[in-house]
């Protein structure tokens, strides 16, 4: 066994050690770490990915070297490792571009607090993508809910305790309803380990026996994931969650932690239930159904707010329905997609939040629409970066948005059933227009000159060079988006065969 | 040829664009021979790869395996190249005298210049990703041009277009989609890409996405009931709608129509069908109902722009009759309205300019103070309602040829609509040149005592515009054989 | 010396666009001298202008007629497109026509030097009056529908100014009344044309047709769709009913000597259009039988009928001329419509006479004008005690226009009877002629009534009109010699009768 393989638990281990760590550091050094944490698990991800590339196959990784059924178990393959570099990639610019914010909006002595929760999220989003075994995916889910929890509320007004509550009771459930189906399933099959539970579900399938429990485990696991990542109609917690809580919060929220659980629902369809079996069950015909609706939901709600935050948390829920329409097309294209449609939602959507930030700097800290007017001319690269996410969102080409909105498109022109691929078309279509109406009227206003009244807020200019670690968030951002849009071809690729892998 | 010729012509400009704002220029004058010099290089280029053209493709960038940014020049390519490398100079010229009092002039040549970079991208497309991603890039370099002056109503005229545009491009993607899937090839193919063997069963979901893909398209060609955003884009500045919306971008989406049409779905699929009845209608009540709006509306401008939505969906008629007859009058019709229509807008911003007058009721007497600019008007009035002798006449003809042609009933009433639409032309037309030379009795003139014609800069576009609608009136045969044998690859 | 034959359509036309050039820029810089906005008023031509008009007019129709009688030329100008070229061609309609309209344009013209003078912007009013000439030329020696079509859209547009000449508000609502009039007209007629150009062999002009049955057998539906509309189209310039309006709305604003050539010469560009289309394109058997001709002939009766009914009930002078023009000029339709040899003699005939009436009536108005700035017919009470010279050539026209024997309208209402009872069309071949009986009796009734209460206005009217108020010379000679002209034809009909039976002859 080469060393390399060990990177994967290490990393794990890593970040769960720097939490406690973090807890005895002031402020300050917490950040070091956590900044040196992220990086150097983003440069050991990079590393199993190019061992993996270059073996061209998934490993286990048995912990203790107890072999299964009583072992728990990594396993590693190219998706896994691509999703853990490229959320440590996202994670670290997140947190830079929230530095001030942080500083200036949290107690001192929640400063190292706030890390530890950031070094815990971590590790239960590595957990969540390289684990084997479906009762350690559940615990880190709820590692993973604890610290998100604590990410929310950690900047103390009313807002965000009343949204952290909310969140909770909500990731309660989905996460009651996730338990509830991983019994299910050990009582169906005997196993936890994700591969020997296939094994058990492909016999029963082939039975026909125990076919309704098995619909039953499978609801309960999607519809909890679901919830907590905020499907339409199971959204409600989350403008308020993503709208008032700090921007590095609200970026990482929206790009990792709800995108975690979908990949965790990849996991399942595919490696434990089998992607043939799940997608005979009426399951993914419900997800599709709500994500579509979703999309379309999530853009009017968007279109009605007047609160930039909360426009572009709205919009998160729209583009969730985008990743549910795509698995519930029931295709490996349709999958390709949503998986893309994970990564290029999360570089765009923590490139908004970001850039929604500078604006509301230059705008005397007010997030109302209104206020905004003129902002792009204050703070003209968080304007820019704006513009770049908005176009991305619309799916202008050259963006990353662009190819996921293709992507999309293909597979939803390659699946047989007319019943799917027409309102999978249209709805991409009038999402399309509804993302233009409200991202592009909020560019629009962001140019459009403020009038004299404005004088009288607080409104200043921001220079690039005043915070340089966001400046430099947004340029690596806008670089990031281009790149999903302009060099996807490797990208579609690695997830092609990285789904391989998972079967 | 090297094909690098079309890269650098659709790249050139783009650049040069960018590039304006970050040039200290000392003096205007130095700005303006720079953006004159690189409009004109690339119109050079373009003309001369025209009369040279490259055989070979050439590929700029893959976005994934068979989906690429790639350029091709072929005779439907020249026909729209051709037309926007021979006005885009001109209205340059005219913009650098118009723009003086409109500010912010280094912003607006940047994007005016980028435009030219982004039609021609349109223009020499090779296949229909590549002409989409233009397409896209169009609706958002010409925003800016929309939003120049930044009133109110320019902000919220720019807010509809970008509704329109890219809600259009929504569903123009759709239709990329299939054809991408269902397409036998990715390029343009004249006669089109369909397998009509394969097909099966999927012929009449074809149509279906024929149908809104025509419809997204058709946004930019400004078709009922998708055109109140051009009258509204009426705002920006009168370079930019004489040159992009009456030229440069509601061509480039009958151009782009024409290609979905042609060379992707083909009328082998089409013709007869229910989707090309639904299109023709749409089309012909655009024809009807762009003139009657004209008719109503009394600001100059907008009044234009309304006959420009009616005379883009002559071009969308002659496409959608989808025969080579129809082609050509479509193809003829794009480049004659495109002289007659950049001329009259350059007539009414002229006035603008030089007296501030925005409606028709007060340009009473105005003819006889700037005397050029309304004969110039007067004579694009006459050729816009199709006076034999001057080029409107030429196109309407190939137009209604190819309707009688080919026989259907709606094509006859087709051309029943060409000619009401012809009849309220001369109404919206003539009634503006004859207030213009008769005002009122009693009228007091000392408002516009010192109303004089502009200068050279001006007057020469208006000028060449005027000799071109004579010339292409009386002795058309040269351009419509051009038309003819690009039309004629689609037997 | 084919060539001899552009002489009289571009002398006309490059001298009047030169007077039109010249006038623009003196009114231009007027403009800008003065700030004056009133059309036109201060460009006074001197006494050199009516010479070089009338020299250019003189040259012009001497060289149309020399070009008309003095062989079959023809020439080809340039190809539009589709290899359908623009070019001449004279043959015995165009001969007709051209003659007619030398006439009548020369001798309105001598009128017109008198009468401008009271109008004021003669330069401009000249030089219209050249172009239109010169385009009307062309419009006779047309040799295909394509250059006719030019050349009737040129016409519409020249002639459109001369109605507005004035500038007062009624006079542009009118001219803007005439060019939409004409245009819906030229546009139903367009839309014909692009039918026949897709079932006929050729668009030039051919006798008995250039139909083509074969490719046209299973189209007729439309094309007789098509026939009509051009039928309604061209119709319009000759103030056929539906599109008559233009008629009575243009005539009274136009000044006397436009109105004269409007009336006589003009609205027959859309009857020769009718003539050409029907004669020398669709042929007249494809339309004998069919709903279209049913169609046509019930127009024109009810415009026949009509016309003179609102001239009969019409006060203003000039606007009751109009009306009975679009009377009259029915009947010429009407003639048409029986596709018979007889129906279109006479219908020939009434062209030419109707010409010569027309002028002297109107022109007779612009001399009541002119002199005493009268228009209603109830003003002119006791005019011809003080105007007799003037009276009596507006009655002799009148008597023409009625149709009293030995006057010229005798004999080609005589024809167009004739040609009604002879035509195998049903219920129209007694119908027609009672129909133009009746509207004779009401011709009588709207036009002499002028010429009774003129020379016999009553006791009480003797006093006021006991000055004499004769019209200068050049006006007077002109009215005499359109009253002779429109008298004695009637006396010496042979000459002109064996010519258009001729003209019949090759046609059916």
């Amino acid at each position: 066994m080469a060393f390399v393989q060990n990177l994967p638990f290490i990393s794990i281990i890593l970040s769960l050690f720097s939490g406690p760590l973090s807890s005895i550091l002031d402020g300050k050094k917490a950040k070091w770490l956590n900044v040196a944490v992220i990086t150097v698990i983003g440069a050991m991800s990079a590393a199993v990915l190019g061992f993996v590339l270059e073996t061209g196959e998934a490993y286990v990784y048995s912990m203790g070297h107890f072999p299964a059924p009583w072992g728990n178990e990594i396993r590693v393959g190219i998706l896994e490792a691509a999703m853990a570099l490229f959320f440590c990639v996202i994670m670290l610019l997140c947190m830079l571009g929230g530095i001030r914010e942080r500083e200036e909006e949290l107690e001192d002595t929640k400063q190292n607090l706030y890390y530890i929760m950031v070094d815990l999220l971590l590790c239960s989003l590595l957990a969540l993508i390289y684990t084997n075994d479906l009762f350690t995916a559940y615990v880190f889910v709820e590692i993973n809910t604890i610290s998100a929890c604590g990410l929310i509320m950690i900047r103390q007004n009313g807002r965000t305790l009343e949204a952290a509550t909310r969140y909770m009771i909500m990731s309660l459930l989905g996460s009651g309803l996730l338990l509830l189906g991983i019994c299910f399933l050990y009582d169906l099959t005997g196993h936890l380990l994700m591969s020997n539970i296939q094994d058990q579900v492909a016999v029963l399938h082939e039975n026909g026996s125990y076919h309704i429990p098995l619909q039953v485990a499978v609801g309960l696991m999607s519809v909890g994931l679901a919830i907590k990542s905020a499907l339409f109609p199971f959204h409600a917690w989350l403008p308020d969650a993503y709208g008032y809580s700090p921007v590095s919060s609200a970026s990482i929220l929206s790009s990792l932690v709800s995108k975690g659980y979908i990949f965790l629902l990849v996991k399942i369809f595919y490696r434990v239930i089998g992607f043939e079996i799940a997608g005979d069950s009426r399951v993914i015909n419900v997800l599709f159904v709500f994500g579509i609706v979703g999309m379309i939901m999530g853009s009017v709600s968007a279109i009605k707010e007047n609160n930039i935050r909360r426009m572009i948390a709205f919009s998160s829920v729209a583009q969730i329905g985008y990743i549910y329409m795509g698995f519930g097309l029931g295709t490996t294209e349709g999958v390709v997609a949503s998986v893309y449609h994970i990564i290029s939602h999360a570089a765009t959507k923590a490139l908004l939040f970001v850039a929604a930030s500078g604006i509301t700097d230059a705008s005397g800290d007010s997030t109302d629409f209104f206020d905004l007017t003129g902002a792009g001319y204050r703070n003209k690269l968080a304007g820019a970066a704006f513009t770049v996410g908005s176009l991305s969102m619309v799916g202008i080409p050259v963006f990353a948005g662009f190819i996921s909105k293709l992507l999309f498109a293909q597979a939803g022109v390659g699946v047989e059933s007319m019943a799917k691929m027409m309102p999978t078309l249209i709805a991409l279509a009038i999402s399309t227009v509804l993302n233009a109406v409200y991202f592009m009227k909020t560019v629009i206003r962001l140019y459009t000159p403020e009038r004299k009244l404005a004088k009288k807020k607080n409104f200043r200019n921001i220079k690039m060079a005043e915070e340089p670690a966001k400046s430099f968030t947004l340029v690596c951002f806008i670089i990031l988006n281009l790149i999903l849009g302009l060099c996807s071809e490797p990208i579609v690729t690695l997830i092609g065969n990285g789904l391989k892998m998972f079967a | 040829m090297s094909a690098n010729i079309m890269m650098i012509a659709v790249l050139l400009p783009v650049l040069a664009g960018v590039l304006i704002p970050f040039i200290p220029f000392k003096k205007r004058i130095w700005m303006m021979g720079y953006i004159e010099f690189m409009v004109l290089l690339t119109s050079v280029l373009t003309l001369f790869m025209l009369l040279n053209p490259p055989q070979e493709n050439f590929v700029l960038f893959r976005f994934t395996g068979n989906l690429s940014i790639s350029f091709r020049l072929d005779g439907l390519g020249m026909v729209f190249a051709g037309i926007l490398a021979s006005l885009w100079p001109l209205a340059t010229l005219y913009s650098f005298e118009y723009m003086k009092h409109e500010g912010h002039e280094k912003y607006f040549f940047m994007f005016y210049v980028m435009t030219y970079g982004g039609t021609l991208g349109i223009a020499l497309a090779e296949d229909i990703l590549t002409m989409y991603f233009f397409y896209e890039m169009l609706t958002l370099v010409t925003l800016p041009l929309i939003m120049h002056t930044l009133s109110r109503e320019a902000i919220l005229a720019s807010r509809t277009y970008l509704y329109y545009s890219l809600g259009g491009a929504a569903f123009a993607f759709i239709g990329m989609i299939f054809v991408l899937t269902y397409g036998t090839t990715s390029v343009f193919v004249p006669g089109g890409v369909m397998d009509m063997a394969s097909l099966g069963d999927k012929t009449n979901l074809l149509l279906i996405i024929y149908v809104l893909c025509f419809c997204g398209f058709s946004v930019k060609a400004a078709m009922w009931p998708f055109s109140s955003w051009l009258p509204k884009a009426g705002v920006a500045p009168t370079p930019v709608t004489a040159l992009l919306h009456a030229v440069a971008v509601v061509k480039a989406g009958a151009f782009t129509i024409i290609r979905v049409t042609y060379y992707s779905f083909g009328t082998k699929l089409l013709k007869g069908t229910w989707a090309q009845t639904v299109v023709m209608v749409l089309v012909i009540i655009t024809i009807v109902y762009g003139c009657s709006r004209a008719l109503k509306e009394t600001h100059i401008k907008r009044r234009l722009a309304w006959s420009t939505v009616s005379n883009l969906s002559y071009i969308l008629f002659g496409v959608v009759l989808m025969t080579p007859l129809g082609l050509v009058g479509a193809l003829s019709h794009m480049v004659f309205h495109a002289v007659m229509k950049i001329c009259s807008f350059f007539c009414a911003g002229a006035v603008m300019y030089k007296s501030g007058k925005n409606y028709v009721h007060e340009l009473g007497g105005l003819g006889w103070k700037m005397p050029k600019v309304f004969l110039i008007f007067t004579i694009s009035g006459f050729a816009l309602m199709g006076v034999p002798g001057l080029c409107g006449f030429v196109s309407k003809w190939n137009l209604a040829k190819a309707a009688v042609e080919s026989g259907t009933s709606l094509a006859y009433a087709g051309v029943a609509a060409l000619l009401i639409s012809a009849l309220l032309t001369a109404i919206y037309m003539i009634t503006i040149s004859v207030r213009a030379f008769f005002p009122t009795k009693g009228f007091d003139d000392t408002a516009i005592r010192d109303v004089k014609d502009p200068n050279w800069m001006m007057t020469l576009p208006l000028a060449v515009f005027v000799v071109a609608m004579v010339v292409f009136g009386l002795h058309p045969q040269p351009v419509l054989r051009a038309l003819e044998s690009v039309a004629s690859v689609m037997q | 010396m084919t060539g001899f034959l552009l002489l009289p359509v571009f002398l006309p036309a490059l001298t009047g666009i030169f007077l039109l050039i010249s006038s623009f820029l003196e009114h231009v810089k007027i403009s800008r001298q003065s700030g004056t906005q009133e059309p036109v008023r201060n460009e006074r031509a001197g006494k050199g202008l009516p010479v070089f008009v009338g020299m250019i007019l003189v040259i012009s129709a001497a060289a149309a007629l020399w070009a008309a009688w003095a062989g079959d030329g023809s020439v080809t100008l340039f190809y539009m497109m589709d290899n359908i070229p623009i070019s001449f061609r004279v043959d015995e309609m165009g001969k007709l026509f051209v003659t007619i309209l030398s006439i009548v344009w020369v001798l309105v013209g001598v009128y017109a030097f008198v009468y401008m003078e009271h109008e004021g912007g003669e330069k401009r009013f000249f030089g219209l009056y050249l172009l239109v000439y010169g385009i009307l030329v062309a419009l006779d020696f047309a040799e295909n529908l394509v250059t006719l079509y030019f050349f009737y859209e040129m016409m519409t547009l020249a002639s459109m100014p001369l109605v507005l000449h004035n500038g007062s508000r009624e006079a542009i609502m009118a001219a803007l009344k005439y060019l939409f009039y004409s245009m819906c007209g030229a546009y139903l007629g367009l839309f014909g044309i692009f039918f026949l150009y897709r079932y006929c062999d050729s668009l030039t002009f051919t006798a008995g047709g250039t139909l083509n049955t074969a490719l046209a057998s299973g189209h007729q539906g439309i094309l007789l769709a098509a026939v009509f509309c051009m039928l309604i189209g061209f119709g319009a310039k000759a103030g056929m009913f539906p599109l008559h309006a233009w008629l009575p709305a243009a005539h009274p604003v136009a000044p006397s000597p436009a109105s004269a050539v409007l009336s006589s010469i003009i609205v027959k560009a859309g009857v020769l259009a009718v003539i050409r289309v029907v004669y020398y394109i669709v042929g007249p058997g494809f339309l004998r039988g069919t709903w279209v001709q049913t169609a046509w002939m019930i127009l024109t009766l009810m415009t026949v009928f009509m016309g003179s009914l609102l001239a009969f009930r019409e006060p203003m002078l000039k606007k009751r001329l109009a009306y009975s023009t679009v009377s009259q000029v029915s009947y010429i339709l009407f003639g048409l419509s029986l596709l018979s040899p007889a129906g279109l003699e006479g219908a020939l005939l009434h062209t030419v006479f109707h010409a010569f009436i027309k002028s002297a009536l109107f022109l007779t108005a612009g001399v009541f004008v002119f002199q005493c700035g009268k228009t209603r017919v109830e003003e002119l009470r006791g005019i011809g005690r003080q105007m007799p010279k003037t009276m009596v050539c507006y009655t002799f026209a009148a008597l023409a226009l009625i149709g009293i024997p030995p006057a010229s309208g005798f004999i080609s209402k005589w024809y167009l009877a004739q040609g009604a009872l002879g035509a195998d069309v049903g219920v129209f071949r007694w119908l027609g002629p009672v129909v133009l009986l009746v509207s004779a009796l009401l011709t009588a009734g709207y036009l002499l009534l002028l010429t009774m209460q003129g020379f016999f206005p009553g006791e009480k009217y003797y006093e006021k009109t006991s000055e004499k108020q004769e019209p200068p010379m050049g006006m007077l000679l002109v009215l005499i010699a359109f009253a002779v002209l429109s008298v004695l034809p009637g006396i010496f009909p042979n000459p002109l009768i064996s010519y258009v039976s001729r003209i019949a002859e090759i046609l059916m």
